[in-house]
């Protein structure tokens, strides 16, 4: 058995012919045949398939015609009809004249069939097919002997037919790129338990590889021609374009930081021109404000004819990976006790020595409530917790709380971190109300966004700070603000004192906040944190947890809600193999149990009613009454009056937006218009409005819908926050409109079948809601029909006008399947 | 002494529903083909297939020679040389194939000749 394998393999290393089978490698010329269309060759055995390569090749590739080798029998020739010329292999047969030794192919549609043939010399009753048994006919292509086979790579008609589809796209494809991972297996999927770390690095470092090429290549795709730019200065004299950059449900939104490339291709009296800038806001009216690092040069007497190109970073996924090397390498990156519970390894529970606070509150911070102090208790105890914050539960108090604690045991630092750079900005701010002393690192690239903690920012610090020693490095900035450069030896001396400075007074500071990526900025080099806390800590892949964790944590805290919508994986490979789960949900499958925060101060006690009992197996309290959310003074149709929600029955159908790639609803826009006009008329700001839809397509029409037939002042539709349920996890809207847009018979339900992101669209009401949908087609779904179902039963499932609602009795379709809770 | 293990000839081991896949593909691209070309082929085509008789004149002896010297095994008793006509551009050529005496191809050769000499 081994020996041959040897041989096989040695076989493949070798460099065969380029005749060799593509398959199996074979390359006696007398067995093998060239498809004319791609220039492959092929050989005549059927090694562990049903048909020979050749056959199967024809097949699989839907090529036709072939070329026998030069030193065959038959020499270089293609094989065709002698009488027409008839180069199609499955059409190709032999015959034989009736007297003579000779034969000639003849193709079985005309020639074979002409009537006249009849009267010559040819036997056409025994016509015989080139291709007969699923093999060339073997004395014409000979078949490998069976020493020829066994020598040969023995490939599976499976991985025959993945290397067909491969060269679909790829034609110069080699077999050995089918194992390669990313190209056509699954990569090797998550675990709950890993060895060690180079397991666990082995296993993420694909999937972190998957996502990145996957991200590189959506950037890099979206480029966009044909942009109107309009100009403008910013306060530190930068130039800056604004212009609407087009985007698609499926494409990456932008957000502030990112990197663009913008272009002028040139004209008459303008050379070509490009500089990268970077995203510094994202305005109401949806344009992009780029602010360009050279001012030199841009044509800004010309707005038309720009093109914008996104600039693809690794930088984040650099740091992850390093920060899983750090772990597989480096004994200190964690304590002993906090790599082995990562890994999933059995280990006795650890308590942490502490001395506990009389009271676990903190300054500057609203009174805690019982599950809040039983949170900050118990994580001050251990040194691996989880806390699982619902909507409205007071999540980041909780946090703002547990690290005024931590800093307060004198370990050193505490890093605390969040997935998202709004999120580590309310967090920030509140620690920092708490009277610590906090440094809120931004990434370079965010330094000229704007954000509600710029003080607390490092960059912002060090411009700031005032001693007089500090005064020639102001000075310094001075000049470089003023001039846009310094001489080299100034710029380094610049360089070397704005480090300095930096790192003095990141290391005055009790608490660093900053993104999961973040924690990997050189700036941190050498910084080391024992206690770290993690927000949203469920919207990040294990990978990007990582990072903040291998700067030497002892006692970590992850926050965070796996009942709510996960990190977001471009690259449905590497979801699929799990890079989707968060190091939270590992860790409570596991059985680390996380400790549950229980009141809820945001929803009307008949909006959290549903979420409760279906996403928090109704353990939600309302640490709100009626009476602080009733709507004084707006006058709204609720069909309950002290149930401020509804079902509105939509029968609309849906279309494919203009893109192509989404969908709209224009009855539901319609509704959604009319729905909030009634709530402007009534006194409500367009502030309070939320609208969630799941489509880009819809979200599109909906914002113009609205200013083309709103009867009020268009700038307040404007005004009014129209968008995705994935950009309104974490916030909340007084009243929330919810379209569903999807209505129709045999597909889906798209991005609403998942029910973290049912449970986000409903938790961000405070005071009301109304939902818009056909419950004809999401009754279908178990989740979605238990809904309508609670709807129903409260007599908020309604139909007709909006100022004359009725009860619909529209009825529900039976489920599909079990709703399988996660 | 080096041991050479011989593997075993593999049982070969064909997923039938694979084979069936295969098959359906297979007569896939079959009937497409004859349907294309029904389609394609308005006119019939003229026939031009009368034999290259002074293609074949004195190969005989020639054939004999030929294969003594190329060795080639297999003009054995079980198998019957034929001659192949085939077209380089607008040239004929014949090439000699060796085919299993026992393919129907051969077969209905031998027997329309007995039938003749019968005759
Ligand atoms: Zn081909
Ligand atoms: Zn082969
Ligand atoms: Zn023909």
């Amino acid at each position: 058995e081994e020996a041959a394998d040897e041989d096989s393999h040695e076989y493949s290393k070798r460099d065969l012919p380029e005749h060799s089978c593509k398959y199996c490698g074979i390359h006696n010329p007398a067995c093998i045949v060239r498809c004319n269309v791609c220039r492959k060759w092929f050989c005549n055995s059927r090694g562990n398939t049903s048909g020979s390569h050749i056959v199967n090749h024809l097949v699989r590739a839907k090529h036709k015609e072939v070329c026998l080798h030069k030193d065959s029998t038959l020499g270089e020739t293609t094989l065709e009809c002698y009488n027409c010329g008839c180069r199609n292999v499955f059409l190709l047969g032999f015959i034989s004249a009736k007297t003579e030794s000779v034969v000639v192919l003849l193709c079985r549609e005309p020639c074979l069939n002409v009537g006249a043939l009849k009267d010559m010399n040819w036997d056409l009753s025994q016509w015989q097919p080139l291709i007969d048994d699923r093999c060339f006919l073997p004395w014409l292509v000979k078949v490998p002997t069976e020493q020829e086979q066994l020598r040969a790579r023995q490939i599976s008609a499976q991985q025959i037919n993945k290397v067909e589809e491969l060269w679909k796209s790829s034609p110069d494809a080699t077999l050995e790129d089918l194992e390669k991972p990313g190209v056509d297996d699954e990569p090797q999927p998550v675990a709950l338990k890993y060895e060690e770390a180079y397991q666990y690095q082995n296993v993420f470092g694909p999937l972190v590889k998957l996502e990145a090429d996957y991200d590189k290549m959506m950037k890099e795709s979206q480029s966009k021609d044909n942009i109107i730019v309009r100009w403008d200065v910013g306060l530190n004299k930068k130039r800056v374009a604004y212009f609407v950059f087009p985007k698609e449900d499926n494409e990456l939104r932008l957000v502030p930081g990112d990197e663009l490339r913008l272009r002028y291709p040139g004209d008459s009296t303008h050379s070509a021109w490009q500089s990268v800038g970077h995203v510094i806001k994202l305005t109401a009216q949806e344009e992009v404000a780029l602010e360009l690092r050279a001012s030199q040069g841009v044509p800004i007497d010309v707005n038309h004819n720009f093109s914008v190109d996104f600039v693809w970073k690794s930088t984040s996924f650099d740091r992850m990976q390093a920060a899983m090397k750090t772990l597989a390498v480096d004994d200190t990156s964690v304590s002993g006790y906090i790599y082995h519970r990562l890994l999933g390894h059995e280990v006795e529970a650890q308590l942490v020595r502490t001395t506990l606070p009389r009271r676990f509150g903190a300054p500057g911070l609203p009174d805690l409530n019982a599950s809040q102090v039983h949170a900050v208790k118990s994580v001050l105890q251990k040194p691996v917790s989880l806390i699982q914050g619902p909507p409205g539960t007071g999540k980041t108090v909780t946090s703002a709380a547990i690290v005024y604690h931590l800093a307060r045991q004198s370990q050193g630092q505490v890093l605390v971190c969040a997935p998202s750079n709004v999120a580590v900005d309310q967090l920030a701010e509140k620690i920092s109300a708490t009277g610590l002393k906090v440094v809120r690192l931004c990434a370079k690239s965010r330094e000229a966004v704007s954000s509600p903690v710029e003080h607390l920012t490092l960059h912002y610090q060090v411009k700031h700070l005032d001693t007089s020693d500090k005064s020639e490095l102001h000075k310094l900035q001075l000049l470089k603000d003023e001039q846009g450069e310094l001489s080299s030896a100034d710029e380094k001396k610049y360089k070397a004192l704005k480090r300095a400075t930096e790192r003095e007074i990141a290391q005055s500071a009790d608490v660093i906040c900053c993104t999961c990526v973040g924690a990997g900025d050189p700036r941190l080099l050498n910084f080391r944190f024992r206690q770290v806390l993690i927000d949203e800590s469920t919207q990040a892949t294990e990978p990007e947890c990582l990072i903040p964790l291998v700067l030497g944590a002892k006692q970590v805290v992850l926050v965070g809600d796996h009942c709510q919508l996960g990190p977001v994986i471009m690259c449905k490979k590497a979801a699929r193999a799990g890079l989707a789960q968060s190091l939270f949900e590992r860790l409570v499958l596991l059985g680390v149990k996380p400790i549950r925060l229980v009141v809820q101060y945001r929803m009307h006690p008949s909006l959290s009613e549903f979420p409760s009992n279906n996403f928090y197996e109704g353990t939600l309290q309302n640490g709100i009454t009626m009476n602080e959310r009733l709507t004084v003074g707006i006058d709204f149709p609720w069909p309950v009056p002290n149930r401020p929600m509804f079902f509105y029955v939509q029968m609309g159908q849906e279309e494919i937006s203009a893109s192509g790639t989404s969908y709209l609803n224009r009855t539901e826009a319609a509704n959604v218009e009319k729905i909030v006009t009634t709530f402007l008329k009534t006194g409500v700001l367009p502030s309070q409005i939320g609208v969630i839809t799941p489509y880009e397509g819809q979200r599109a029409y909906i914002v113009n819908h609205m200013s083309r037939i709103g009867s009020l002042r268009q700038t307040l539709y404007k005004e009014i926050e129209v968008a995705s349920v994935d950009s309104f996890q974490g916030r909340e809207k007084d009243f929330i409109i919810l379209s569903c847009v999807r209505s129709n018979e045999h597909q889906g339900i798209g991005f609403l079948n998942d029910p973290r992101r049912l449970n986000v669209a409903l938790t961000r009401a405070r005071y009301g809601i109304v939902i818009l949908g056909n419950p004809k087609v999401l009754s279908k779904q178990p989740l979605w029909n238990s809904l309508l179902t609670h709807y129903k039963e409260h007599e908020c499932l309604v139909e007709g006008p909006l100022n004359n609602l009725k009860q619909s009795m529209v009825q529900f379709q039976k489920p599909k399947k079990v709703y399988m809770d996660r | 002494e080096l041991q050479v293990k011989v593997r075993q000839k593999k049982v070969m081991e064909i997923d039938p529903e694979e084979e069936a896949e295969f098959e359906r593909e297979l007569r896939a691209v079959m009937q497409e083909s004859i349907d294309s070309r029904k389609l394609e082929v308005r006119a019939r085509p003229s026939l031009n297939m009368v034999i290259p008789m002074n293609l074949f004149e004195g190969s005989k002896e020639h054939n004999r020679s030929i294969e003594g010297e190329s060795g080639d095994e297999q003009a054995d008793g079980s198998d019957v040389t034929v001659h192949v006509i085939i077209k380089k551009g607008n040239r004929q050529q014949t090439k000699q194939l060796h085919i299993p005496r026992d393919s129907s191809l051969v077969q209905s050769t031998k027997q329309k000749e007995a039938a003749e000499l019968e005759e």
